[in-house]
């Protein structure tokens, strides 16, 4: 089951890379018909998903691949897992749906995506590390060819430094698996194994350095303060579907790590590396706000607050390894705000790229003092950005809220100091409402009159992702019945 | 004359004991290539080219079979007097130059349909640009030479990984290199580079021959022995009153070995001969030579030098980091793919040596599985750019190889496939190679191999901007001038195809050649 | 006494006789310099082509020279084979042979065949 969704489209792509003769509609309907059925197929599995306990699996899938060195190809999904690979499968149709219109060389652009969409469902199904790995390289090589192919600008250069940090960074990431490894005994790759048998347990500083080696790794691609300076120029210059996959989703691959294995497989490390998570999670999360207030290009605006959203994973996540007295609770809490924030951003920042990508289509430009009163001859378009904002600063009734109050409420419990982060939730607010009121109050002038309103496959592509976040604030229960017995198996592991 | 030939054997005088059996694969090699010579000397010429190439093939293809076929309990050991080791790394390692020497054959081999457009100069003799030069071209002659050549080269690549003395590696590495150096100076385009190139090559190839033997003479003055473990013998129960002549000798020694592999500081060579060389010889060359070298210096170092390997291992650390980060950083401004692909060969060569350093078992796996990855795309790599041509010419410089993505496709998308490999993308074998030789080096290298893999995953990432600027300028490039492909290229295409299948293959399913090299990783003592 | 006084003696004497005779000559000998010393043979064959610059070797020299390396070889393994060839037995006598024939006959077979005997 697991493999089907991440190799179907894997395979279409190749089906679509190797026949030339496909046409661009034909190219474009493939993309949505596999997304579509990857959606579908997502839903069985979470129809059929049934928590599996403590370091457990559903719907595990292990084949031997390289038994020479203890790796197998080793696939499952958890609380964790779960609700990333739906709000994956999500993001993806959301972006075939958006680009059935564009223009430049659909088939490869098919092909790339199918391929991104694979990468990344193993990536969060993934239980072994070099599994893991392989896919998290896949997915940073497609992403670089959508910059370099598909976007705009300085697209080359963007490109190329978004593919030079990441892969530095997945450089690291394998030198501490390489670590764990090595670490292990009997020697393998498996994650479910190495969380049972946490190598490095007595050897702090080695545990440290691996830790160290897999920190860095993830917080490149989270990203964090200070290794996000890839980012905003990744963004401004990549397509909007480019972005609202490398945003909604590739970001998401750093901080699932860090959940997945970073803290339950060096639990020892991770408590004394708490404090330095805790200090990374508030300055990202501080960083992001003011520099995020500060911008006049929309794209690199929305770019910054994922380095402030990705923040509050991070300080929720150091939190967690803060032992102190009776907070096993608040620290389930954090990570359970943690999971939720992933999947809230992914959906939310999807829809924000995306809708950008709408404003460069019709006037060519990010830069927001070139709009104004655009609600008026484009009020879909308004609204939708409004109700996006809305989700994005955390309005209760929406899924950022329901996120970054866990959040908080696990996180100050068990270390008040991280209260001081709190600010950047008002920034945020202060920069959303000023964004919208810069582009789209007052008299309609600028690049605004003659703005065409959304039309069906905008809004069919935006309008789900946004709905999704509205149907979490409003019943979060349904994700977080999934996400809860996890969270709390995690926190076990964190404190043992 | 009977009463000669029954002389007595007895006496002072005792019989070397030759395993037949087990150096069959060298004796049919060095037998084919000699009779190669005789093709030359006695077929008339429009029959050579299809019975050279033939003989080569057939030749290796019956190595092959003599190599596998016998149980290996049965010719593991010394042979000829001690002369020889036949064990696990040399077998496979001889088993993957004859494979990939076949492959190499095949690119030499390539004609392009026609008589005229191989890759090698009609006449090596005449003068560069002459009348004598033209007219051989008219006539349509052509250097079969290069077979018998790349055959001698690749038996003494054979006896190179399997020497188990000084005095037979220091033969092999002539019988290996002297080839080498003609075939170099044979290219049919830009000669004068290619005659540059072979005489660099010769030159610098020789001084470090001289390097090699002068330490060779040192070693046996310490150790009171040319074999190779009777060394490491004598250098674990030394008592310390030779020692001035060990690390001399022993550094004189690895120095003729790094410049074959192309460590810095002996690269120079590398990338004038890399760009100057036919690209079909330079990619049997910078494979082969490159499985040749490391197999030698595997055996040099784990069976002689292992006991002493506190005195010269830091110096060895040095240049394996000084490799990495120079060849990765000359391949940043490279503006010609040969040279391109000479530097990361620089930086290839770094990443064996961290490998090699790690002193364990399980490291001569992973370096023989890294010789076996870096080959086989290698040799495709080389192939490829040797069908991508301009006016006839082969189109090296990289603006020629702009947009070549949007006007042949299968072209762009293998070498982009090799690049990646080249890169370390997951995978591809590039990865799995990559994570075979830095494993040992994090387990059993100590401090010096950690410190060595991170320069390493820098380098890397330095390197694979650099291929991945190629793929950029390949897809997302508009094309300029009339850059085309030799064509029909039937056996390029054969051996492009093995490249890339090889290179696919040992990214998805590495595990059957890792448990290969694994368990071929003992050596003989 | 150290293995390597006498080494670094002989290292100096090798220096100094070389220093000696070179200092000697230019200090001693006559200089009387003409145009036959300035090139490049000085056993009285005029190079050819002449070249204004004094002129390069013709390449056949070289393979001469090339030919005699291929017998000198062969002469230098002769004579330890020749020296305890009643103690070696069949078996070296077929190697010997075996050798011969190989730098032997299939190296000049192939010269002879390509024309490398012939001067012009």
């Amino acid at each position: 089951m697991l493999s089907l969704i991440v190799f179907l489209p894997l395979a279409v792509a190749v089906v679509v890379a190797a026949v030339p003769s496909l046409g661009a509609a034909a190219a474009r309907w493939a993309w949505v018909a596999v997304s579509a059925v990857e959606l579908v197929l997502v839903g069985v599995l979470w129809a059929g998903y049934e928590d599996p306990g403590p370091n457990g699996l559903a719907f595990e899938e292990q084949v031997p691949w390289i038994p020479g060195v203890g790796s197998s190809y080793h696939v499952g999904v958890d609380g964790l897992s779960l609700p990333l690979v739906a709000m994956t499968a999500v993001v993806f149709l959301a972006c075939a749906v958006y680009a059935l219109r564009d223009g430049e060389r659909p088939r490869a652009q098919t092909a790339l995506f199918l391929f991104l969409q694979g990468v990344s469902l193993g990536v969060f199904v993934a239980a072994d590390l070099i599994v893991f790995f392989v896919f998290f390289d896949l997915s940073i090589v497609g992403m670089y060819f959508v910059i370099a192919g598909w976007g705009h600008g300085n697209a080359a250069r963007s490109a190329l430094k978004f593919f030079l940090y990441t892969f530095l960074g997945s450089l690291a990431l394998l030198l501490g698996f390489i670590g764990l490894y090595v670490a292990s005994d009997p020697h393998t790759f498996d994650i479910l194994e190495l969380v049972a048998a946490t190598p490095l347990e007595d050897n702090p500083l080695a545990g440290g350095l691996v830790l160290a080696a897999i920190l860095v790794g993830l917080a490149v691609k989270t990203p964090t303060v200070p290794f996000h300076t890839w980012l905003p120029p990744a963004h401004t210059d990549a397509p909007a579907t480019g972005s609202a996959v490398l945003a909604g989703v590739l970001l998401k691959m750093g901080t699932y790590g860090f959940v997945r294995i970073a803290m339950p497989i060096l639990p020892e490390a991770w408590r004394g590396w708490a404090w330095v998570i805790v200090v990374v999670g508030i300055v990202s999360v501080l960083y992001g706000a003011f520099v995020a207030l500060a911008q006049t290009n929309l794209k690199r605006m929305i770019a910054y607050t994922s380095v402030n959203h990705m923040g509050y994973i991070i300080l929720a996540l150091g939190a967690v390894g803060l032992i102190a007295g009776d907070t096993a609770q608040a620290r389930s809490v954090a990570v359970t705000g943690a999971v939720v924030q992933m999947v809230s951003h992914g959906l939310i920042t999807a829809a924000l790229f995306l809708l950008a990508g709408v404003m460069r289509t019709r006037a060519g430009t990010y830069d927001m003092g070139a709009y104004g009163g655009l609600a008026t001859p484009a009020p879909r378009f308004a609204a939708l950005f409004a109700i996006a904002a809305f989700a994005s600063l955390g309005l209760p009734g929406l899924s950022g809220f329901i996120a970054e109050f866990q959040i908080f409420a696990g996180s100050i419990a068990v270390a008040p100091v991280t209260a001081i982060a709190l600010p950047g939730i008002l920034i945020t607010a202060a920069l959303f409402l000023l964004a919208l009121q810069r582009v789209f109050t007052g008299p309609t002038q600028g690049q605004s009159p003659g703005f065409a309103d959304l039309h069906g496959r905008e809004l069919w592509s935006v309008g789900p992702l946004l709905a999704l976040s509205l149907l979490i604030g409003v019943l979060p229960q349904v994700l977080l019945g999934v996400i809860e017995p996890a969270s709390a198996a995690l926190v076990d592991l964190v404190g043992r | 004359m009977t009463a000669l030939l029954t002389l007595p054997a007895a006496g002072e005088f005792e019989m070397a004991d030759i395993n037949y059996v087990a150096i069959a694969p060298m004796i049919v090699v060095f037998a084919a290539a000699v009779l190669g010579v005789l093709v030359e000397a006695f077929a008339p010429r429009r029959l050579r080219y299809p019975i050279q190439v033939g003989l080569a093939v057939l030749a290796l293809v019956i190595a092959f079979a003599a190599l596998v076929l016998p149980d290996a309990d049965s010719v593991t050991g010394t042979t000829v007097a001690g002369t020889l080791a036949v064990d696990g790394p040399s077998r496979f390692l001889s088993g993957v130059l004859l494979a990939l020497g076949l492959v190499g054959l095949l690119v030499m081999a390539e004609r392009f349909g026609g008589e005229g457009p191989d890759a090698f100069t009609p006449m090596g003799a005449a003068t560069p640009g002459s009348a004598i030069e033209s007219a051989a071209a008219r006539a349509g002659l052509a250097t079969t030479e290069v077979f018998p050549l790349a055959l001698f080269s690749l038996g003494g690549m054979m006896m190179f990984t399997s020497a188990n003395d000084l005095l037979s590696m220091f033969v092999a590495l002539e019988v290996l290199s002297l080839p080498l150096y003609i075939l170099t100076g044979l290219a049919r385009r830009r000669r004068l580079l290619s005659q540059e190139a072979a005489l660099k090559y010769f030159l610098l190839g020789a001084f470090s021959s001289a390097f090699f033997l002068f330490g060779a003479g040192l070693i046996y003055g310490y150790a009171g022995s040319i074999r190779i473990p009777a060394i490491g013998e004598a250098a674990a129960a030394s008592s310390g009153d030779l020692e001035p002549l060990l690390l001399p000798g022993v550094a004189m020694l690895l120095v003729g070995l790094l410049f074959k592999v192309g460590a810095v500081p002996f690269h120079s060579w590398t990338p004038d001969v890399y760009q100057g060389a036919p690209s079909p010889v330079t990619g049997f060359m910078a494979a082969c030579t490159k499985i040749a070298a490391f197999g030698a210096l595997l055996r040099l170092v784990y069976v002689g030098l292992e006991s002493t390997r506190w005195e010269w291992r830091p110096g060895v650390v040095v240049i394996a980091a000084l490799t990495m980060i120079v060849g990765a950083v000359l391949s940043v401004t490279q503006t010609d793919i040969k040279r391109l692909l000479a530097y990361s060969s620089v930086a290839h060569a770094g990443f064996i040596l961290v490998g090699l350093l790690a002193f364990d078992i399980t490291a001569v796996g992973g370096v023989m599985f890294y010789l076996v990855a870096y080959g086989a795309s290698t040799i495709a790599a080389f192939a490829l750019v040797n069908m991508v041509r301009e006016n006839g010419a082969e189109a090296t410089h990289l603006s020629q190889w702009a947009g070549l993505g949007r006007r042949h496709p299968w072209v762009a998308a293998a070498m982009t496939l090799l690049l990646l490999a080249f890169a370390g993308i997951p995978l591809t074998s590039g990865f799995t190679a990559k994570v075979a030789a830095f494993m040992p080096a994090v387990a059993h290298g100590g401090l010096s191999g950690v410190l060595l893999v991170v320069i390493g995953v820098l380098a890397s990432a330095v390197t694979a901007f650099v291929y991945v600027k190629v793929i950029v300028l390949m897809y997302f490039t508009a094309p300029s001038g009339d850059v085309g492909l030799a064509q029909p290229a039937l056996l390029s295409v054969v051996a492009i195809a093995v490249g890339v299948v090889l290179t696919v293959l040992l990214g998805v399913v590495p595990g059957p050649l890792l448990d290969l090299a694994a368990q071929s990783s003992t050596f003989v003592r | 006494m150290n293995p390597y006084i006498p080494l670094g003696i002989l290292l100096a004497l090798g220096f100094g006789f070389a220093l000696l005779s070179v200092g000697t000559s230019l200090v001693v000998g006559p200089a009387r310099a003409n145009v036959a010393k300035a090139q490049a043979y000085e056993c009285g064959i005029q190079p050819t082509p002449q070249a204004p610059e004094g002129g390069r070797f013709p390449v056949k020299y070289y393979l001469t020279a090339m030919l005699f390396v291929i017998f000198d070889i062969e002469a230098l393994f002769l004579y330890p084979f020749a020296v305890a060839f009643d103690q070696l037995g069949l078996f070296t006598l077929m190697a010997v042979v075996l050798f011969l024939l190989n730098s032997f006959f299939v190296a000049d077979a192939y010269v002879w065949r390509r024309g490398g005997f012939e001067w012009d």
